[in-house]
């Protein structure tokens, strides 16, 4: 099932990467495409905006067939402040461009990068703790995204759509 | 002038009440185009800084059942403008921001929010509520 949650995120990533390269992030001092998973970061890495969060909630896995089908609900969580002003270590700094009077759009930019991302909805499964990274035999394939309501708390708007992520396991893998 | 002065009283303060030292806990910068920290194959490695002198409101401690204990240190300014310039952050909140913990005679802290103390206009401690990791709540 890593696998199938490393290929999911990897795809993501170069696909958002491709369609908007400016949205970059600053995680430790390395700049990358403004995507990550929540669970592979240190817990005090706090809240990221303009950025896309992946987490990983239910899991149900069909043990008919040929091979386990695991089914994962993955939820990605987005927000926003509007157009904002970045300091030199790359964290907001809360002085908006305009009053954040453009969050709204900002946040249907995001919503529109999720939408063309997410197609097409499969990829080839791959194992990346190897080196270099190996196509297994399957494909990792995903449902359409259902985007949750935005929430609104202060200036910052914050939406979270979910994406059930399916993924056939092959043997001996974790 | 005035600042420094203040600085001094409070750091004398600080030791008066038991100062004490800890160390600051920060991730070495992520290896840019190294996806393996990405995927949570790697871990940073960690730098400990000590921070000195400090001490613990323990009247503020925050406890309730199920839920981890909050704490609330006094850190010397002085010494925290001194960290600030010589790992190169920005600003005091930039270093904090970017920190794992707080190490507490070898149990980590979370830090949960900081806030800076004035006197005349002047900083002269960091206030840091942290967070006991869930393994020690009784």
């Amino acid at each position: 099932m890593q696998n199938a949650k490393d290929t999911f995120y990897m795809a993501l990533r170069g696909r958002l990467a491709e369609l908007n390269p400016a949205r970059t992030m600053v995680v430790r001092g390395a700049v990358r495409p403004g995507i990550v998973v929540e669970e592979n970061e240190l817990p005090s890495a706090g809240t990221s905006t303009d950025a896309f969060v992946l987490q990983w909630t239910a899991l149900k896995v069909d043990p008919h067939g040929p091979m386990p089908l695991a089914a994962m609900s993955c939820d990605i969580r987005y927000a926003t402040d509007g157009a904002i002003a970045r300091t030199t270590a790359g964290t907001t700094a809360g002085t908006t461009g305009n009053g954040g009077m453009d969050r709204g759009r900002m946040l249907g930019e995001m919503d529109a990068e999720l939408v063309q991302a997410i197609e097409p909805r499969s990829a080839m499964k791959m194992n990346y703790a190897e080196t270099p990274a190996a196509a297994m035999a399957t494909r990792v394939f995903w449902s359409d995204v259902v985007f949750g309501a935005v929430k609104a708390v202060g200036e910052r708007l914050t939406r979270t759509a979910t994406v059930l992520v399916f993924a056939y396991q092959e043997a001996g893998e974790l | 002038m005035r600042a420094a002065a203040i600085q001094r009283m409070a750091d004398a303060l600080l030791r008066g009440v038991g100062g004490r030292s800890v160390k600051l806990r920060l991730p070495a910068p992520a290896a840019g185009g190294d996806v393996t920290e990405e995927l949570g194959l790697a871990t940073p490695s960690f730098q400990d800084v000590a921070m000195w002198p400090v001490a613990f409101r323990r009247v503020w401690a925050k406890t309730s059942e199920g839920k981890a204990t909050e704490k609330e240190l006094l850190v010397s300014a002085k010494t925290v403008e001194g960290m600030v310039g010589s790992l190169g952050h920005a600003s005091a909140s930039v270093l904090f921001a970017g920190a794992f913990g707080v190490l507490v005679d070898d149990v980590l802290l979370e830090i949960v929010s900081v806030s800076a103390a004035e006197a005349m206009g002047e900083v002269y401690a960091y206030r840091l509520v942290l967070r006991e990791p869930q393994a020690l709540t009784v």
